[in-house]
């Protein structure tokens, strides 16, 4: 495990982001779409720290605190507008939310 | 450079900041502390600027890059230069003590604590612009002076006056300003820097563009109050009297003189000669309309208008120092009058009504002295403070054979002492007009300090300290018209003086004649009208009514037709719509999980157009 390369870190992010997809894609639950949402985001991340990490330079690394610190804001609005929708629809299944089709 | 004197600088600058912010936060409740802790601070800063003015030896540079945009860098710096060390004392040594008037004048106000935080807000403001070292630093400062001012005007917001007042105010800056930053661009696109020294350094083979000059005059115009943006000054007087002593007497509206004197060097011949005759037209046009105000505060600000028009003429003239000067001296006996003014309307129970005035010497003898004082200052009355700065412009101007603007600063001089005696006279001497003047009583000593210390030192004795107040490189300019004038009795500008003084001696007497009335007003009704200066308002209500409102309709009608009508109806509405017929409703399921696909799909196809090649 001594020989991790960019390709390793690379590959993991890239299953990550698959994973995070899928999920996005087939859950149904608002909640758990967003989890996946999130584990995208924090694939970016972890490619963005390694192509930091392994060129030697520090942007990447300071450009991830911002995007952690922002993307921390942005779960606390998420987070609260799916406590919204719930009192307000009593469902966070996003089946049931397809008021815009009729 | 020194390190302990930057650093100085720094204190000077961010102490308001962090007071205001502090008394925002913390003091809103606690008036009295905000009040205190805010004039507590304008002192130290005024001790500063005083040893900065007189314990720098050379000029302070300092400078640090916050970031760079592509050409653009936004630098943060100080340039204290002579004139940046004069005008940092004079600002911060008037506003402690308009700070420690303000204390007696607003006790009875609910609202100090928000207006303590504003006026150390616009200190912040304004010490910015005088140390700044760049143009865009100087106009970031420059819409904060703007805001503080907005907000220092409608500090009784809940009075309509005053409310439509701040907007006026900043409206008409913002039309000057406009000007401001297309002159940055431009000065960007042309030159790459906006430093002062860079630009100084680096002088065209051509000189220097007039669209340059005439572009960063617009700011000029706009915050001075200067032909044809001055309408916002006297309407400014809603806002409580300290604040129109401090920000549009004393400091704000001078920033603009400073401003162009900081900036003197891009000004070619032809922005001169119009800066000189707008502003002598002004210094006239001011002082006439100062004839026919009734309000106190208003006849002081048609005077500033005029005070800020006879130091336009004097840069114009090509004397940055003279208006400079000029500037300094105006900054103590206009505080003075402002301030006397407010002690005025405070011991009235709120009339502003010069009218309803009268016989106040006995009652108030101190605010009257200082009022005097100033009075006889504004009027230059020799070795006065006035008479040095006044006298020389108008000197000048007749040396620099320059006798247009001679002409209408010779008006502007007679128009100075007419005014200043009927205000004299109606205010002070005389019988008391209305039951408030009547019960009239002096204001208590956080007032009257400012206005002994403002009136009687400084407008008396501010002259003599020129010596040292003066930049030294400005002194060998200055000289030799004060020299000649001082010392001949038949140098213009002295018979231009006493003609005017025996003229305000004759309006002594005349406003005299008809007890409670204005008697210009009851001799020529008409021209008092004209002098009223209403008809600049009305202009300005035409114009908007009968033709911005009429091109904005346009445009409007264009934008409803073409850009909702066409564009948004037909062609964005219409692409999908006509796909939606052929789809049916495939694409439009209200599921997220769908939408999401087509999002991903869209974006991999994106992906592959522009990665594929």
């Amino acid at each position: 495990m001594e020989h991790t390369t960019l390709a390793h870190h690379l590959i993991l992010a890239g299953l990550l982001f698959v994973i995070g997809l899928t999920g996005v894609l087939i859950r149904r639950n608002l909640l758990v779409v967003y989890m996946c949402l999130e584990l995208m985001l924090t694939a970016a991340t972890l490619a963005l720290v390694a192509f930091s990490r392994f060129n030697h330079l520090m942007d990447g690394a300071v450009l991830v605190f911002f995007v952690i610190t922002v993307a921390a804001a942005e779960v606390a609005v998420g987070l609260a507008l799916i406590v919204a929708l719930f009192r307000q629809r009593g469902t966070v299944q996003s089946d049931a939310l397809n008021s815009l089709h009729d | 450079m020194s390190p302990d004197l930057s650093c100085l600088v720094h204190w000077i600058l961010f102490l308001p900041l962090v007071v205001a912010a502090f008394s925002a936060v913390v003091l809103r409740r606690a008036g009295t502390i905000a009040a205190w802790l805010s004039t507590a601070t304008a002192f130290v800063i005024a001790y500063l600027a005083w040893i900065v003015l007189s314990q720098v030896p050379g000029d302070l540079v300092w400078h640090v890059k916050l970031a760079s945009f592509g050409q653009m860098e936004l630098g943060f710096g100080y340039l204290l230069n002579a004139h940046a060390r004069l005008m940092l004392f004079v600002v911060s040594f008037v506003a402690a003590w308009i700070h420690l008037f303000s204390i007696g004048y607003m006790a009875d106000d609910e609202a100090k604590g928000r207006f303590f935080a504003g006026l150390s807000i616009f200190m912040f403001s304004i010490l910015g612009i005088v140390v700044a070292d760049n143009l865009l630093m100087t106009f970031i400062f420059w819409e904060l002076v703007g805001f503080s001012s907005y907000m220092l005007i409608a500090h009784y917001f809940d009075k309509d006056f005053a409310a439509a007042a701040s907007k006026k105010a900043f409206i008409t800056n913002r039309v000057g300003d406009l000007g401001f930053i297309l002159g940055l661009a431009f000065c960007l696109q042309h030159f790459g820097t906006l430093n002062f020294a860079d630009l100084a350094a680096h002088q065209p083979a051509g000189g220097w563009p007039i669209a340059l000059g005439a572009l960063l005059m617009c700011g000029f115009l706009g915050k001075s109050a200067q032909f044809p943006l001055h309408v916002w000054l006297t309407d400014a007087m809603a806002g409580p009297t300290p604040v129109s002593a401090l920000i549009h007497a004393a400091t704000m509206v001078a920033a603009g003189v400073y401003f162009m004197a900081r900036i003197f060097f891009l000004m070619t011949p032809e922005v001169l000669e119009i800066i000189a005759i707008s502003g002598a037209s002004m210094a006239a046009l001011g002082g006439l309309c100062a004839l026919a105000q009734t309000d106190i505060k208003k006849s002081l600000a048609y005077s500033t208008l005029a005070h800020l028009g006879i130091m336009a003429c004097a840069l114009g003239l090509g004397h940055p120092e003279l208006a400079l000067l000029h500037m300094t001296m105006h900054a103590f006996f206009k505080a003075t009058l402002f301030l006397g003014a407010g002690s005025v309307i405070h011991g009235c129970h709120h009339e502003q009504n010069m009218l309803q005035m009268g016989g106040l010497l006995k009652k108030m003898p101190i605010t009257a002295t200082a009022f005097i004082i100033a009075t006889l200052s504004n009027c230059a009355v020799p070795f006065f403070a006035g008479w040095y700065s006044k006298d020389a412009i108008i000197e000048a101007a007749f040396h620099g054979h320059h006798y247009v603007a001679f002409g209408l600063l010779a008006i502007a001089a007679l128009a100075t002492c007419l005014y200043s005696a009927r205000m004299v006279r109606l205010v002070f001497l005389g019988s008391a007009q209305s039951e408030a003047a009547e019960h009239a009583h002096e204001s208590p000593w956080t007032m009257t300090v400012p206005l002994v210390i403002l009136g009687v030192v400084f407008s008396l004795a501010a002259g003599f300290a020129t010596s040292f107040l003066i930049p030294a490189n400005a002194t060998v300019s200055i000289a030799e018209p004060l020299h000649e004038m001082a010392f001949s009795f038949t140098a213009p500008a002295t018979w231009v003086g006493l003609l005017s003084l025996l003229a305000g001696w004759a309006a002594l007497k005349f406003y005299g004649i008809f007890p409670g009335k204005d008697s210009l007003q009851v001799f020529s009704p008409r021209t008092y009208h004209l002098l009223e200066h209403r008809w600049m308002d009305s202009f300005y209500e035409w114009y908007l009514q009968k033709v911005q409102r009429r091109v904005a309709e346009f445009i409007a009608f264009l934008d409803l037709l073409l850009i909702n009508g066409v564009a948004g109806r037909w062609i964005a509405a219409g692409i999908p719509a006509v796909l939606g017929y052929f789809t049916g409703r495939t694409l439009h399921r209200g599921q997220t999980r769908g939408y999401a696909l087509w999002i991903i799909l869209g974006t991999l196809l994106l992906a592959w157009c522009f990665l594929a090649r």
